[in-house]
């Protein structure tokens, strides 16, 4: 219960100034396309070193947490997903806008956000010694088998078709290998200067998700001005929260996913919101409804987003690893500051560490507050007229994509990835498993080449992949999956014959 | 408004008498780009954070530096970008890390070599270390060697990747004890191959002094041995490669600075070498690199240009057997 | 399924044949081995998904994707041309603001219902051009120092 005792700090009006400001702008941040957490934070640390390390963790930490829940903005209204966790928001998020339930889906998206947040918090505070040893407890073998699952998810992701779901999948993996390879250094695939350093996963999203959103509004022509607007359906809040409790099944599994997936280092952040939408629709008695702007999409991926933050830190702060880009940068602050994380952190630290983590606790409620707020001013960027959203959409994308590198190949990879994008999606391809596909080849290849370079200096490389419980319970969930996958093609096969037949 | 054209007609003053008062254009005018070839949160990146910080004030460049990350391969990635495509004309900087660009380069398939860059200054030295876990039974590097001479290949070992300052400490450790060893180069780079060591998926480890000083206060690592030819400050106890009898230099120190491409004007290049040591010579990046575990090693362009070419001739020594 | 969507069925697909192919053939041939192991994995699974997915557009049996409209392919082309050339090569030549600020008046005098006669409509896509700008500047060039390409003005 120490947590409590420093809870004080971060009301101190100085602090409780940061955490606004950080809340706030980590929030603008988020919704700007282009602009991933880890390079939100990034751009803060040059603030920090001005303020008093707990200060300057709390400007981080509020940044952090909503950053990632401010993704959901653009997610949800724009169809840009500002970063590969809020991937899952547009599948649900955006369709509903589409509907007129933009305030509804950004109000969902912010309360599930929080409870996940605050949950993840929690764990952070309760748990982490037993969480420290579990985030160690993932080696190469884990990770390969963990991004195989990942890639089975692929197939079902995309309820319309298993066998070009996992087509594009397989387009995305190859993306992935496109450039230099990580380990060896030799070049595969260039075939155009743009691509040499590798396909960005940022411009990608951009231009995956948002491209053929601004073809398709180009596609309808010039409508008369009262067909082209749609209704915002007005949202009372106390709906909204009525709503996230009546799906108390997709919070939970999204809670709990994002949370257990967050502590693996340089997956889980990357693939919690996917993982938990793809599950909670299998869970769930209405999954015929998802991706046509069913609640329990939105919740389930926001809830995992932000319930990953507090448990990604976990490796931070106890062992001094950075299990993933944005911890590696909070590292950066604390470091500034000449503060070393470790198990003693607490001890040496007690009033950073824990007014830092407090400061996370209230900057998930005060992010809710916000963003719930802003939902009522945003959701009416649906009744922007659609040629006005068409560019600026576009323009967005293009300054977005720019941005990330400061190169000009990002912008054409955008473009041509979302040209290209929206002619498959005519013929029934879907880009979320495309992007899945691009975020764990890397993932799946590394760690492939990685454990059979050990395995073949050390028990060979059987014994290496195939033995302990974790791979065991992981290759099971695989073929679980892939078995599902399967089963669901053939009974939507006889469906379709079903239906050929009566036509 | 009103307050932000002020603002703007003294910024522009201050410009334009600064520069001509040193006489050579008005460089730079607007903000400067820092191409770091590793991702946001890496050692360089913190570093070229920290050093850059002072940058915008009157007596360093009076430009902001906005750091871009060009992760990818190493390093090869942003460092092709920088040879290649990146405009020379002084807005464009890179940070550079020897002996992992000039590795590269000698190993090949990269479109980068020494000329094809002009060094600007040197801020950071971060020698490698082998680390062990905190329970491991290695004490010394005679315990690590004699593990390896009973398993020839057996004993695998992390570091941040292949023909980086890590791989070249891992080829001289095999050279100098004259065993066989498996080094896994980790695709996280040097926090993962960390992490590797923590959580005993390795035996041991090549990293960099400053995150493996920071895991020994954490208490998961033993750190065994420097690479380098001197101990180090941070670590007194720690003794050199050396001292415990492998004939090791220390060409795998890691060496971080700041670079811009070949085509640059002259101009540009003397006003950035005369500018940038001073400005990472400042008390506030001293102590803030104090602070955060990392060493310095300030040096002028002509110290570096002499320190590139020597490691040229020793890289190409080592790296000629594979 | 009439033969519009169908025709179009199989250029699609035949084009990602055409890439899966190809890719198969690159990881295979290519050198050194080991860096191209796992292409050549998924390169094999990515070459016979997308043989069966051509077949099946052949054979007439696709099941999803509805292709375009003559209407729909109509009412792109213009948007698609002024699209392309702003990302390809406008925002490069002329510099991002120049360029930006061309292409989304464009847009929104191609796609703007209030009709073209009207003085009132012209100034409006003005202001929301404008404004527009002024956001975008704002945010990339002041907030976050990204300094974009600028050929002409800025």
């Amino acid at each position: 219960m120490e947590f409590l005792f420093y809870m004080d700090e971060v009301f101190a009006p100085m602090n409780f100034g940061l955490l606004l400001l950080g809340t706030i702008g980590g929030l603008i941040l988020g919704a700007t396309p282009g602009l991933s957490p880890t390079m939100a934070v990034a751009l803060l640390i040059p603030f920090t070193f001005k303020l008093e390390p707990q200060q300057g963790l709390i400007l981080l930490g509020a940044a952090y947490t909503s950053t990632v829940a401010g993704g959901a903005v653009s997610a949800i209204l724009l169809k840009i997903p500002g970063a590969p966790a809020n991937i899952a928001t547009t599948l649900d998020g955006h369709a509903m806008a589409l509907k007129g339930e933009g305030a509804k889906a950004l109000q969902l998206s912010f309360i599930s956000s929080a409870i996940g947040g605050v949950f993840g918090v929690l764990l952070l505070i309760f748990l982490t010694p037993v969480l420290a040893q579990w985030a160690l407890s993932f080696g190469p073998s884990h990770l390969f088998w963990l991004a195989i699952l990942g890639v089975t998810v692929i197939g079902t992701l995309d309820s319309s078709s298993v066998v070009k779901g996992l087509l594009s999948g397989c387009i995305g993996l190859w993306l992935a290998t496109i450039g230099f390879d990580d380990i060896m250094g030799a070049q595969r695939f260039i075939f155009h200067s743009s691509v040499s350093g590798g396909i960005n996963v940022i411009p990608a999203l951009i231009g995956l998700f948002a491209i053929p959103q601004v073809i398709a509004m180009f596609a309808k022509g010039r409508q008369s001005n009262d067909a082209e607007v749609i209704v915002v359906q007005k949202h009372a809040v106390s709906e909204a929260f009525r709503e996230v409790i009546k799906r108390k099944k997709a919070l939970t599994i999204g809670t709990l996913i994002g949370s257990i997936i967050g502590l693996i280092p340089g997956v889980g952040g990357q693939i919690a919101g996917l993982v938990a939408y793809d599950q909670s629709k299998k869970f769930s008695s209405e999954s015929e409804k998802f991706g046509t702007g069913h609640s329990e999409g939105v919740i389930a991926a926001e809830a995992a987003n932000n319930a990953m933050v507090g448990p990604s830190l976990v490796p931070l702060l106890t062992l001094s690893i950075p299990g993933s880009p944005t911890a590696a940068v909070l590292l950066g602050g604390l470091l500034i500051h000449g503060i070393f994380p470790g198990p003693d952190l607490f001890i040496n630290y007690p009033k950073v560490a824990w007014t830092f983590i407090d400061s996370m606790l209230i900057g998930q409620i005060l992010m809710c507050v916000f963003g719930l707020y802003v939902a009522g001013l945003a959701a009416s960027v649906a009744r922007v007229p659609q040629s006005v959203m068409a560019a600026v959409v576009l323009g967005l994308a293009v300054f977005g994509s720019y941005s990330v590198q400061n190169t000009m190949g990002d912008v054409y990879v955008m473009g041509a990835l979302g040209l290209s994008m929206y002619f498959l999606e005519r013929f029934g391809f879907s880009a979320a498993p495309l992007v899945l596909g691009l975020i764990l080849g890397p993932i799946a290849e590394a760690n492939f080449i990685q454990g059979s370079m050990i395995a073949n200096a050390t028990v060979g490389t059987g014994t290496y992949f195939f033995t302990g419980w974790l791979n065991w319970l992981l290759i099971v969930i695989v073929v679980a999956s892939v078995g599902y996958s399967v089963w669901m093609e053939v009974r939507n096969r006889r469906y379709t014959s079903k239906e050929e037949i009566l036509s | 408004m009103k307050k932000f054209i002020a603002g703007a007609a003294i910024a522009l003053v201050a410009m334009t008498t600064s520069a001509a008062a040193e006489g050579h254009g008005d460089f730079p005018e607007r903000p400067v780009m820092l191409m770091v070839s590793y991702g946001a949160g890496g050692a360089t990146d913190f570093q070229a954070r920290i050093v850059t910080m002072t940058a915008g004030n009157d007596d360093a460049l009076g430009m902001p530096v906005a750091i871009i990350n060009k992760p990818g391969a190493g390093g090869r990635v942003g460092w092709n970008w920088l040879a290649t495509q990146a405009d020379a004309d002084g807005y464009t900087l890179g940070a550079y890390n020897v002996p992992h660009f000039i590795a590269q380069s000698i190993k090949g398939g990269v479109e980068y070599s020494t000329d094809s860059f002009e060094p600007i200054a040197n801020w950071g030295a971060d020698p490698a270390v082998f680390v062990v876990g905190a329970d491991s039974d290695f004490n010394s590097m005679a315990d690590v060697i004699a593990y390896a001479t009973a398993n020839p290949g057996g004993l695998t070992f992390s570091g941040a990747g292949l023909f980086v300052g890590h791989h070249i400490a891992a080829l001289q450790l095999e050279k100098a004890a004259g065993v066989k060893l498996a080094y896994i180069p980790n695709k996280s780079g040097g926090s993962g191959a960390m992490r590797a060591v923590i959580a005993g998926e390795v035996l041991g480890g090549v990293n960099n002094l400053s995150d493996a000083f920071r895991a020994r206060e954490a208490g998961t690592v033993k750190i065994l041995g420097v690479f380098d030819t001197a101990r180090n400050s941070f670590m007194e106890d720690v003794p050199t490669m050396a001292e415990q009898g492998y004939d090791i230099d220390n060409a795998s120190v890691n060496f971080r600075g700041v670079m811009v491409p070949k085509g640059t004007p002259q101009s540009v290049i003397d006003h950035l070498a005369a500018t940038v040591p001073a400005m990472f010579e400042n008390s506030r990046v001293a102590s803030r690199m104090k602070a955060g575990g990392s060493p310095m090693n300030i040096m002028n362009r002509d110290e570096v240009l002499e320190m590139w070419a020597a490691r040229q001739i020793t890289l190409e020594a080592l790296l000629s057997g594979l | 399924m009439s033969d519009l969507p169908r025709n179009q069925h199989i250029i699609a697909s035949g084009v990602i044949a055409t890439i899966g192919l190809t890719v198969a053939y690159i990881s295979f041939t290519q050198e050194p081995a080991a860096a191209f192991l796992f292409p050549r994995l998924i390169s094999s699974v990515f070459a016979v998904l997308a043989i069966w997915t051509f077949l099946k557009a052949v054979l007439g049996r696709t099941k999803v994707g509805n292709g375009l409209s003559g209407e729909a392919m109509k009412n792109l082309a213009p948007g698609l041309i002024v699209m392309v050339i702003y990302v390809f090569w406008a925002a490069k030549g002329l510099g991002f603001y120049t360029a930006t600020a061309i292409a989304f008046f464009i847009l929104l005098s191609l796609y703007d219902p209030a009709p073209h006669g009207e003085i009132k409509s012209w100034g409006k896509r003005v202001l929301i051009t404008a404004g527009f700008m002024v956001v975008i500047y704002g945010l990339f060039a002041q907030l976050l120092y990204v300094f974009t390409p600028r050929e002409i003005f800025f």
